[in-house]
């Protein structure tokens, strides 16, 4: 058999609807800030604005974190707990050393960060090892991490806050600037950059592509798919951690629940703006666009009042047609 | 059965005085496309009942997709179909089912998980109101088993089963309602001769019970055997229709490729040099490859021949690294090559092509130049550092992407919307990205169109001619003959021939077969 | 989907294979509940008190009916997250129509409780219904498509009671059968039994139960053989989902109050962990609902005995979590050594 040739009219209007579907999402962000506006012209005013970028920041650095381990066709659903056990161990750390004698706040904090590292990096190389050794389901991997992660987060804690975080620290994540632009933007910025370096530049970042669309081909290949599975497992944690420490500066405490809802919603901004469940599909761009489109949408409903058990029907919702759309983007024409 | 005796009521008319000089199946003007290949361009083809109509062509050229057609599994672009005398339009596989068109897929149709009767009773389940009569069903289902001859136990469940074993349920399964039609495609491939035979018979039972047999093959020796007609089928296109009677081995083949022998396979200067693999007493951790000797020198192609799953397969994985070895020694280049791995192979110079493209060789939703680079990434002009020179890479790829002459050459090009025969260059792209001394070849033109296997031949020519070590594995006769210098045989894991010179024939080959099995079948 | 052979001369086992491969034809769970049960007899006799056997036989009956749903679904290939906030839901809708309908009919118990219940079911069969429609025809992820309805319910059920409990059940629901005991057993474990002979009966006896297998087991022989694949895939996750819903009504009854906290994402991941300890494989096609019910059993006495030896609830969770991993684990190796992939 010979490839097919194609007459002009239909690549184009391949091309056309390859481009409409990829069009879809920011048409839609862009349609429904005004839609709010409609509502509440305050939504788009310049502070309003500036207000999602910031909180935008956070999600961004989670979903570019869950992106990692879903080019590679898995998820990480112990994320959330992640997060809380670093805010948690980091701070117990950094509150602890700075009441001592004779210790700076500079060293308290650093070593608080280390500890954060340190427990990320822990759950990532459990994760990484159960999928990437042990052949487990993604699932139930980071299902068990997720259970380990609470664990580490309420004993450590023993459920009550850490509070007293030193005050430089959430300056250095939180309420920081760097010529006039707010340390979480920078921070997120940072990441971005760094994460498509990876991505593009790196035979690493290649590999989880290749991973993604076809695991055994890798092997037989003779790329070092297990170790690279395990490492994209870890440096979904490491990034992880930095969320969680910018989020620990933003309220000042540890906090053994911070991650909540972030799993679900750094799945959710992940796979709405691009990155394929299939895996092999989805960048950066990806992540920004998805955590710009549910920051969005929440700071929208809470501008416009909407209860807060309605928002979350709505996120059900959203995510729902966020896998639709994404199911149409990867069928061929 | 209820189901099917019921659907035929009411899917039939009153009963005309029986016609068997009209055809039982009558195709014309078929057509059908997938995005990037236009599998099926106006075919006619019609079945008579009692007849076995044989489908032939090499692989790609169209028969997968004319029986699918013709079981309901998908619909044609264009053309008629006709069945029993009645236009057949928007038909699904129960529907073909129903009305007594049975296929036997290579792939099988089965639920591993499910012991052999469920599966056979799949779709037509014996119930009172929804509850399965596990008894009746049970009884027919040893009935029909007793009836064909296999030795299956109804209890066991599928994924147990030999591959052979699986092909007969699968068989059993086909011939469980009535049929009117049957399509064999490739049934023999994993058969034993014993297997075969009682196969045979039973095609002709069914012929004597006016059943019209499509049987799909590329073997000489089947069709000679069974067709009373064949098609021959090139690119998707209908070459020709023929009776049986009379016509010879050569003239199937040019049909078939549209080239003269000669032209198909290139004369190649062989220059054996150094042994650039040696391979001594070498068995697998499953026992798919037992004991084996076998070695390799530059400059020629030692080819490997054999039936599906004798080991020939398993032999060069387990050389690359990809499959457990128990015991036995390897040595590349004259030095001694423990504990295979794809990497540490290509490290050495091998480089291995895998008989399935799809599942082991191809990232399809990657570009062309990423799967080209995958096996090289290590390289310096690709990655230095781990860093990707990505200028640097899409110049080498383009290169030699430009010399396998893929067309169009676009390498930012989706590997999932290639042709076979473009997949299989970019598999070969991968070879030519490093200096590769021994290459492996497995199944290397199953798939792919006439012009592209030409190609693919040239390149093996220039390879060997330049140096390198060839070794083909093949189940394909015609190519493995004409391509080898030296040629081995193996059967069930086993050694069982090492051919040189005159001794490279078909006759050779088939015969080291048989006395293997009579050795077996004696002891 | 090509059906891989195996060759038919093996390598030797190794130890752990062998290990593997005869607790899984013997049935690891048996085995475990046994070694549960004399750990208990050695360390803490206060297992054995009457009460406490109640209430761990009321657990696993809620614990078993759920997971008996989460089975179904797994077996045709999917998942179903949203089980626990299917609880919350049915706990709440039907708390809040019975107390409605309390206020404006006193005096009809039977119609009220009848109402209330179907009112409870319906909510299991809406989200069944979403879940389906969505895995079937828009062919979506289940995990995703659970996730988002799992998220609508919560929400819905928040909702409805702004997170207060809804009183005002029929005391006749509650104390008649929710908190009551049957000829000298906790009512709701006839409940549970019925029903799992009921999953039983489906899977061993009727066609309906060998399409599920079916459609998980190779989806396209399926289709091929004529199963309305679509339509029972359908069916199962509305299955899955009225299963959860009784769960939701029997924990109401006991309960004595509609929760929109009730089940959660703790007994959601209970569920999916007794079916996987009880064998049930994560790519579809293999499950026994009695198995799913043993499975119940073991998760319900692990819970007993740690809350009876004061062990932290977070804790709980995290030896839960590592006893899936295990038993996944373990069951891939069993796996491993019967196909040759």
């Amino acid at each position: 058999m010979t490839d097919a040739a194609r007459s002009p009219a239909e690549v184009t209007r391949f091309f056309h609807r390859a481009m409409l579907i990829q069009a879809i999402l920011p048409i839609a962000l862009v349609l429904m800030v005004l839609g709010f506006t409609i509502f509440e012209p305050r939504v788009l005013s310049p502070q309003n604005l500036l207000n999602i970028t910031i909180q935008a920041s956070y999600l961004v650095i989670f979903a570019t974190a869950q992106m990692i381990v879903i080019l590679t066709r898995g998820f990480d659903l112990s994320l959330g707990n992640t997060v809380s056990a670093v805010s948690v161990t980091s701070a117990l750390v950094m509150t602890g050393m700075a009441g001592a004698e004779g210790e700076s706040v500079g060293s308290a904090i650093f070593l608080g960060i280390l500890m954060g590292i340190a427990v990320g990096a822990g759950i990532g190389l459990f994760n990484g090892f159960a999928v990437a050794w042990l052949r487990v389901n993604p699932f139930v991997a980071t299902l068990g991490s997720f259970n380990i992660a609470l664990g580490i987060a309420t004993m450590a804690s023993d459920g009550r806050p850490v509070f007293n975080v030193p005050d430089e620290f959430s300056t250095l994540v939180y309420s920081g600037t760097i010529a006039g632009i707010q340390m979480p933007i920078i921070l997120a910025a940072a990441v971005l950059v760094f994460i498509y370096f990876v991505l593009n530049y790196t035979v690493f970042g290649r590999s989880l592509y290749i991973l993604g669309g076809n695991p055994r081909a890798a092997t037989v290949a003779g790329l070092p798919s297990r170790r690279y599975l395990m490492m994209a497992y870890v440096l979904c944690s490491l990034i992880a951690v930095i969320g969680a420490l910018m989020l620990t500066g933003r309220t000042g405490s540890g906090e053994p629940n911070l991650g909540g809802n972030l799993t679900l919603e750094s799945i959710a901004a992940a796979v709405i703006g691009g990155v394929s469940l299939r895996g092999g599909l989805g960048g950066v761009q990806s992540c920004i666009l998805g955590a710009l489109f549910i920051t969005a949408l929440s700071n929208g409903m809470n501008l416009t009042r909407v209860d807060g058990y309605v928002q979350m029907i709505v996120l059900g919702c959203v995510i729902i047609l966020a896998i639709f759309l994404d199911r149409l983007r990867t069928t061929r024409a | 059965m209820n189901e099917i005796a019921n659907a035929k009521k009411t899917a039939r008319p009153t009963a005309a005085p029986s016609d068997t000089e009209a055809p039982l199946l009558e195709m014309k003007g078929i057509s059908k496309g997938f995005p990037g290949v236009q599998a099926l361009d106006s075919v006619d083809f019609d079945l008579r009942r009692g007849e076995v109509h044989v489908l032939f062509g090499e692989n790609g050229a169209g028969k997968s997709t004319l029986i699918n057609v013709i079981a309901g599994t998908f619909p044609p672009d264009n053309g008629s179909f006709r069945f029993e005398g009645r236009d057949i339009r928007g038909l699904t596989p129960h529907q073909a089912r129903i009305m007594g068109i049975s296929p036997v897929f290579q792939e099988f149709s089965l639920v591993p998980d499910m012991t052999i009767e469920e599966n056979l009773f799949l779709g037509r389940e014996i119930t009172t109101g929804g509850v399965l009569n596990s008894g009746a069903m049970m009884r027919r289902a040893k009935e029909v088993i007793e009836e064909l001859g296999f030795h299956l136990d109804p209890k066991k469940k599928v994924r147990e089963l030999s591959r052979a074993h699986q092909q007969m349920t699968e068989i059993a399964k086909a011939l469980m309602g009535n049929v009117r039609l049957l399509i064999l495609d490739e049934p023999t491939a994993s058969l034993t001769e014993a297997e075969t035979g009682r196969l045979f018979s039973l095609i002709d039972r069914l012929k004597h019970e006016n059943v019209g047999i499509i049987y799909v093959s590329h073997r000489m020796r089947e069709i000679k055997e069974l067709a009373d007609r064949i098609t021959v089928l090139r690119d998707g296109k209908l070459i020709k229709t023929l009776d049986a009677e009379g016509v010879s081995e050569n003239e199937l083949v040019e049909l078939m490729t549209g080239r003269k022998i000669d032209v198909l396979f290139p004369a190649i200067n062989h220059a054996p040099g150094e042994t650039m693999l040696d391979v001594k007493d070498l068995t697998l951790a499953n026992r798919a490859v037992e004991g084996v000797d076998f070695f390799a020198r530059a400059g020629e192609i030692t080819g490997v021949a054999g039936l599906v799953g004798c080991g020939k397969s398993e032999l060069v994985r387990a050389i690359y690294g990809l499959e457990p070895i128990e015991s036995g020694h390897i040595k590349v280049g004259g030095e001694p090559y423990l504990h295979p791995a794809p990497a540490r192979s290509l490290k050495h110079g091998i480089c291995y092509f895998p008989s399935d493209r799809v599942v082991e060789g191809l990232a399809l939703s990657r570009p062309i130049r990423e799967n080209a680079s995958m096996a090289a990434l290590d390289l310096a002009q690709f990655a230095r550092m781990r860093v990707l020179q990505r200028g640097s890479e899409r110049r080498v790829i383009q290169e030699i992407v430009d010399k396998l002459r893929l067309r169009p050459p676009n390498i930012e090009r989706i590997v999932a919307n290639l042709s076979g025969g473009n997949r299989q260059k970019v598999m070969l792209a991968r070879g030519l990205t490093r200096e590769t001394k021994l290459f492996l070849f497995d199944e290397p033109t199953v798939g792919i169109d006439v012009g592209a296997k030409i190609e693919v031949y040239e390149l093996m020519k220039q390879l060997v001619e330049n140096g390198a070590a060839i070794v083909l594995v093949s189940s394909e006769l015609p190519e493995v003959l004409h391509l080898s210098k030296r040629l081995y045989v193996m059967h069930r894991g086993r050694m069982v021939a090492e051919l040189t010179g005159n001794d490279i024939n078909e006759q050779a080959v088939l015969s080291s077969f048989f006395q293997d099995e009579n050795q077996a079948e004696t002891a | 989907m090509t059906v891989r052979t195996f060759g038919s001369h093996a390598h030797p086992e190794t130890g752990l294979e062998r290990t593997s491969r005869i607790a899984a034809s013997v049935g690891l769970l048996p085995i475990l509940l046994v070694l549960m049960v004399a750990f208990m007899a050695v360390f803490e006799q206060k297992f054995f008190g009457v009460n406490n056997l109640f209430n761990v036989l009321r657990s696993t009956s809620f614990l078993a009916i759920i997971a008996a749903g989460q089975m179904l679904v797994l077996i045709v290939g999917g998942f179903d997250l949203s089980v626990g906030a299917v609880i919350a839901l049915t706990s709440t809708v039907m708390a809040k129509t019975m107390a409605v309908l309390s206020a404006s009919m006193p005096d009809q118990t039977a119609a009220i409780i009848t109402l209330g219940v179907l009112a409870g079911l319906g909510c299991g069969v809406a989200i069944g219904l979403i879940n389906g429609l969505c895995v079937a025809f828009l062919r979506i992820s289940p995990f995703m498509v659970t996730l988002g309805t799992l998220s609508i319910a919560t929400g819905v059920g928040l909702l409805l009671t702004n997170g207060i409990p809804v009183y005002g059940m029929p005391d006749v629901f509650v104390k008649g059968f929710g908190r009551a005991l049957w000829f000298g057993l906790p009512a709701t474990v006839y409940v549970a039994v019925a029903l799992i002979a009921v999953v039983w009966f489906i899977q061993a006896r009727t066609k309906l139960g060998r399409y599920i297998y079916a459609i998980g087991g190779n989806l396209q022989a399926a289709t091929v053989s004529g199963v309305p694949a679509t339509g029972y895939l359908v069916l199962t996750y509305v299955m899955c989902s009225v299963l959860a819903s009784i769960t939701g009504i029997m924990m109401t009854a006991r309960l004595g109050s509609g929760q929109a906290t009730m089940g959660g994402n703790v007994m959601m991941l209970q569920s999916i962990a007794a079916a996987v300890i009880a064998g049930v494989s994560l790519r579809g096609g293999i499950g026994r609902g009695e198995m799913v019910a043993l499975g119940a059993l073991f998760l319900s006495i692990l819970t007993n005995a740690m809350n009876l030896l004061r062990i932290d609830s977070k804790m709980q969770l995290v030896v839960l979590g590592v006893i899936v991993v295990l038993a996944v684990a373990l069951d891939e190796l069993g796996k491993r050594r019967q196909i040759r992939d």
